[in-house]
């Protein structure tokens, strides 16, 4: 335990510099930034997925819905990104009962769930490209302010570094938290055998819905971040590109394990920006081709995914606490 | 005289939803042949569709001058890709968890998007020009040739498959296979076998159905998800995956797409589809005729 503190301390401080270790690059922050808060998603949706087993595409869906609603506030309202976050947060959880609760109803699962979830994304981008009044087809630009924290507006990459590391931290420290209390025990069994579960008293529909709602507000906190760092919004950010990388990610990660699906997607993800860098700019889309290649091989070849390893290395350097050499 | 005006675009609409529909019908039946017969649940189907849709352009662009004979080529192509992909992913699905399957398919589906961005780039490429680009009159109803043509090439080849399951050996072990697995390997069949031919199949249709979409309508790497999703849509309406279920699924959704673009917005007709769809899975999870 103590030397799980220690851990966590060292990874803490070294987030913390980790700009000044750049040397504050803009471009290399404004990168981090980006692998940090879809790294952020990823970890939420351990909720629904992972722990749940609900294989949930409507990231995508949640991202852009905080996107919007932040974005709209600050052009429109003047009203600051703090409040955007929070108000985006529950739009998205708001969008996600009124989905979520008829699905687990009427008892929708596996494939028919993820489709549903898929089809959100793309009915909320429609709808936002013909509701002009909000956003319509143009980008709508956030008005620029060099920092304005009050606001949560700055040219600074840095600034925005430190808002999603502290999403990032405080996401991971919650899913943590829920994966040993009362509600993580509940999901788990949900996934594990649903009709069992029921059987023995436990809330199905309740659980899930609760694990849909915490998600899908931090993926609109993540879009209401993204927004206000790349100053403007767009219909085209309800991307079903953010779901499929999400769900991706975690299953290469290993579904359950605490440690295997933010590790994964923070290095596949710098492996997918130094490919696009590197490989990107000469042929476009080669990246992602090859990230498809990863992916098949990973579900193919490692079905349980990269977790277990990373588990089993955690506990080996004495990091892991029991829950996590159980899962 | 304006409710006339009115009600003769409303047949239009209808007539075009009915002609998409044939179409759109042969674009599902190869999914719902592999998910009812295998069991396989393929996310990336209608990447599939796409790929067949950009090989149809290549192909009339620079050896057959006409996209309307271009089936020619892809269906024994994509025969040999479904015999491929069954050998090289699918083979290793068939036993596991529907999560597995999403989750490689959806690996397939990254990697067929992008690997059209790489070489077609994000430009959306007009269908090659075709002789059927014409349309005929009928009364105050127009009739464009190659949606016609797409039409019935669609319902002849969906008749093949209809006595191809009704009468031959393969196609019975097909059937069988939907409904009991276990019992039919008891019974000796090969399953591997029988589920390769039926990948084959399943991705022959696809060529097919991609060759006769690419007449009369462009193609961009993003045109998968959006066949992906209808076609799921029209086996979740089907239920039981029956040539007759899809047909009479796939009409209806053909019919609400040509009404939704022609009388509200083109923009927004995936809101009805999906929004059609996600209703469907609340209300009638079964299907209009069953599922397991």
């Amino acid at each position: 335990m103590e030397k799980n503190r220690i851990f966590t301390a060292i990874a803490g401080a070294a987030a913390a510099v980790f700009p000044l270790i750049l040397g504050l690059n803009e471009y290399y922050v404004f990168l981090v930034t980006l692998i940090m808060l879809y790294t952020t998603i990823v970890v939420a949706w351990q909720l629904i997925g992972g722990l749940g087993g609900q294989l949930d595409l409507g990231a995508g869906a949640y991202h852009g819905l905080g996107a919007i609603v932040t974005g709209y506030l600050m052009v429109y309202h003047g009203i600051s990104g703090w409040v955007g976050l929070f108000a985006g947060g529950l739009a998205a959880a708001g969008v996600a009962f009124i989905i979520g609760y008829p699905s687990f109803r009427f008892g929708l699962k596996e494939v028919w769930y993820a489709l549903s979830s898929l089809a959100l994304v793309l009915i909320l981008q429609k709808i936002f490209l013909l509701w002009t009044d909000v956003a319509g087809p143009l980008e709508r630009y956030i008005p620029y302010a060099a920092f304005d924290p009050i606001f949560m507006r700055s040219g600074y990459k840095t600034f925005y570094y430190y808002i999603t590391l502290a999403l990032f931290a405080a996401t991971l420290a919650l899913v943590y938290r829920i994966r040993k209390n009362k509600l993580g025990l509940y999901l788990q069994s949900i996934r594990d055998n649903e009709e069992a579960a029921e059987m023995l008293g436990v809330d199905v529909r309740k659980y899930k819905l609760i694990a849909l709602l915490v998600y899908s507000f931090i993926a609109a906190m993540t879009g209401g971040i993204y927004t206000s760092m790349v100053g403007f919004y767009h219909p085209t950010l309800f991307d079903s590109w953010i779901s499929i990388q999400t769900v991706t990610l975690s299953i290469a990660g290993g579904l359950g394990s605490l440690w295997g699906p933010p590790i994964t997607s923070l290095i596949l993800l710098t492996v997918q920006e130094y490919l696009r860098i590197t490989l990107g700019a000469v042929i476009i889309g080669l990246h992602q081709v090859i990230f498809g290649i990863i992916l098949i091989f990973i579900i193919l070849f490692r079905p349980e995914g990269l977790g277990p390893l990373l588990d089993t290395l955690s506990v080996r350097l004495g990091l892991g606490s029991k829950a996590s050499k159980e899962m | 005289m304006v409710a006339t005006e009115v009600f003769t675009s409303f047949i239009q609409y209808v007539v075009l939803g009915l002609m998409l529909g044939g179409v759109y019908a042969l674009a599902a039946m190869g999914l719902a042949l592999l998910f009812g017969v295998a069991n396989l649940i393929n996310f990336a189907h209608g990447e599939y569709i796409m790929l067949a849709m950009y090989m149809t352009y290549v192909v009339s662009l620079g050896l057959l001058q006409d996209p309307v004979l271009s089936p020619i080529v892809t269906v024994p192509v994509f025969f040999i890709i479904g015999v491929l992909t069954y050998l090289g992913v699918f083979k290793r699905l068939v036993t596991a968890p529907p999560l597995s399957q999403i989750a490689a398919t959806v690996g397939i589906l990254v990697l067929l998007r992008n690997l059209a961005l790489t070489i077609w780039a994000a430009e959306p490429k007009a269908p090659p020009y075709t002789v059927f680009a014409t349309s005929v009159s009928l009364g105050p109803l127009t009739i464009p040739l190659d949606k016609l043509l797409a039409t019935v090439v669609s319902i002849a080849a969906l008749l093949v498959l209809y006595f191809f399951l009704e009468r031959s050996r393969l196609g019975v072990a097909m059937r069988a296979a939907a409904d009991d697995v276990e019992a039919i390997s008891l019974m000796g069949v090969d399953t591997g076998r029988l589920f390769l031919t039926t990948t084959g199949i399943s991705m022959a249709m696809v060529g097919l159905s991609g060759s006769l979409i690419m007449t009369f309508q462009a193609v961009t790497p993003t045109s998968g998800l959006l066949f992906g999703l209808l076609t799921w849509a029209i086996v979740a309406l089907a239920g039981l995956g029956t040539v007759r279920g899809i047909l009479v699924s796939a009409i209806i959704f053909g019919v609400v797409d040509s009404l939704a673009s022609g009388l509200w917005d083109p923009r927004g007709r995936e809101i009805v589809l999906y929004g059609l769809f996600i209703l469907i899975l609340w209300v009638r999870p079964k299907g209009l005729f069953g599922r397991r």
